[in-house]
């Protein structure tokens, strides 16, 4: 609750996501090509995501999701193991739940949110929500210094 | 029995003070007065049935030190009723009738009360004589260890109601406060201490209710009374416990010293007051809160009432939020190639935040690199953030409006070749985002 009512320093966490971002991209560049545009566009959104988690810091459920997923994803790659779903059998409190799958949906959308009770998701949401923002500014910013 | 006669004494000089005081008041107050009056009376009535029973004397008269606060608050406080915003004893309910605010004003001003109680001197130094003299009749009546001071500890009854509450004045107002606990249905409004520990589990494990909610009075007076003195040792260890495990619970009394380990919830006229329901309510309480956050935080969502229609505006913008960013990521690949060489550029740039944006209906003025090369790092972050925003309040709506019509990227500027590009890889991305 006190984390909530702060609103996320918007501009140390954008100055931090940028530079990790950038770094990111720029060991992305210097890899030998993977030729595959698809394969290339896979890997930019997980440094976006990545740098993005890691720049928020691990106070956050979701960025530790978002950081585990994507570790889970490398080591993945490296053995090929097949990874066990650890399924989570929530009851929704009817109350909250208005019949339209909502919650499920919200659930689905924010990194680690299937683990987390109503009140926590509504909080994550927000942060989640505030942190998207400042990533696709300055996203939108690289880019557009870059272009022209 | 000394101890007797004394009660008896004070307590009829209390009520003749009672009855001096609380009949103006009780003009001027607007709904209490029928409940208050019927409490009233029934109390004045009482004493000369538990006489003899000392147990019945002490809540007696903590009770009528209850009813003076309650009712000389009220009256005062009447006037006042909707200055302060912000209720103390929970959390910030959104939707309370009116109504209620009297109430809550009242309830919180027990505990604030102290300043205004004292306005009458002579009675406020009888009052405390009352509530030392019931904390020592009942230090005497339980063989409490001798080191009780009554000056620190409450008594156990009280205790068992309000167990932060330390101090004298707050050992005054406990026991002001707890009487009112201890009359039955006679009080609309019932305090309930919770333990909500951090981080906040479903179950609350320690609850504590007041007195039962009965209908009968006098006799559940007493009854209470009697079974809060047998359980007061098993409590108050667990107190102790309590505060032994000091957890920073969320301050939600604005009480002056803050009350330890629990969060004090009022339940509200004509609901129900068992702990699964007053659990629920903070816990829908908390939900609205931060629906109300969320609800800051996403555009257009100031129109749009109701959970349901929030829910999905949230979804719809994270959804969009997710979707741009891998739009621009995407862009990023196809950009990343030339990008090699301006890194050094770009990042040094992000130091600096060179003001220059790239639309034109940024708003923003060019400024000149060199200008903006002379304040290092330590003003950039302040300086980055604002224009940064506004730069990417119109990135983000025209990247939207992107999504939408794939066709306006030429007019952005960007080139046949990257369209190409962009358009065949943007549905299998979606497509694959979508699974």
């Amino acid at each position: 609750m006190t984390m909530n009512i702060l609103p996320p320093n918007s501009s140390a966490i954008k100055t931090r996501f940028a530079v990790k971002f950038i770094q990111a991209m720029k060991r992305l560049s210097k890899r030998r090509g993977m030729g595959d545009r698809y394969k290339r566009y896979r890997a930019t959104r997980a440094a976006a995501c990545v740098s993005m988690a890691s720049a928020v810091g691990p106070e956050w459920a979701w960025s530790r999701a978002v950081l585990r997923k994507i570790k889970r994803r490398r080591l993945l790659r490296q053995f090929r193991v097949s990874r066990k779903r650890r399924l989570i059998e929530r009851t929704t409190n009817p109350r909250q739940n208005l019949g339209f799958g909502q919650e499920e949906d919200l659930r689905g959308l924010v990194p680690g949110g299937k683990g987390m009770d109503y009140c926590s998701l509504l909080s994550e949401t927000a942060h989640y929500i505030t942190c998207l923002q400042a990533q696709v500014q300055v996203m939108a910013d690289i880019l557009h210094r870059s272009s022209p | 029995m000394e101890k007797e006669g004394n009660a008896s004494n004070i307590f009829s000089a209390s009520s003749d003070l009672n009855c001096r005081i609380f009949r103006p008041n009780w003009e001027n107050s607007v709904d209490q007065n029928d409940p208050f009056e019927s409490a009233l009376s029934s109390m004045v009535s009482s004493p000369t049935a538990s006489h003899t029973n000392n147990n019945g004397e002490n809540i007696v008269l903590r009770e009528l030190i209850g009813r003076l606060g309650s009712i000389c608050n009220s009256g005062e406080i009447s006037p006042f009723n909707n200055n302060s915003a912000n209720t103390s004893c929970y959390s910030t309910p959104l939707n309370s009738p009116p109504k209620l605010n009297l109430m809550r004003e009242r309830g919180n001003n027990h505990f604030l009360s102290l300043p205004t109680f004292s306005a009458d001197p002579a009675f406020a130094e009888r009052a405390a004589r009352f509530s030392c003299f019931a904390n020592r009749n009942l230090a005497g009546l339980n063989e409490l260890p001798p080191k009780l001071d009554p000056t620190k500890i409450p008594p156990p009854s009280v205790q068992e109601n309000w167990e932060s509450i330390r101090a004298p004045e707050k050992n005054f107002m406990a026991s002001r406060s707890s009487t009112p606990d201890n009359a039955a249905d006679s009080r609309e409004n019932s305090t309930v201490s919770e333990q909500i520990p951090i981080p906040e589990n479903g179950a609350n494990p320690r609850k504590r209710k007041s007195a039962p909610k009965g209908k009968g009075k006098d006799t559940t007076v007493t009854n209470v009374s009697a079974s809060e003195n047998s359980e007061s040792s098993g409590k108050r260890s667990k107190s102790e416990e309590e505060k032994a495990n000091q957890k920073a619970s969320k301050d939600n009394s604005k009480l002056p010293e803050p009350p330890k380990d629990y969060i004090h919830v009022r339940a509200r006229r004509g609901q129900a007051t068992d702990a699964h329901s007053l659990a629920e309510r903070v816990r829908r309480e908390k939900i609205s809160e931060r629906m109300k956050v969320l609800q800051d935080l996403v555009p257009g969502c100031n129109k749009v009432t109701g959970k349901a229609v929030m829910l999905d505006e949230i979804i719809n913008y994270v959804q969009s939020l997710q979707r741009q960013v891998e739009f621009l990521s995407m862009k990023l690949t196809t950009v990343n190639p030339r990008m090699d060489f301006n890194m050094e550029a770009l990042m040094s740039k992000d130091m600096f935040q060179s003001r220059a944006s790239l639309y034109p209906s940024d708003g923003y003025p060019f400024q000149s690199p060199c200008g903006n090369e002379a304040p290092f790092p330590p003003n950039h972050g302040r300086t980055q953030g604002p224009q940064m925003e506004n730069f990417g309040d119109a990135a983000s709506q025209v990247s939207s409006f992107w999504e939408d019509d794939l066709h306006s990227i030429v007019q952005m500027g960007f080139g046949q070749g990257q369209m190409q590009n962009f358009q065949g890889i943007l549905p299998t991305s979606q497509m694959k985002v979508e699974l």
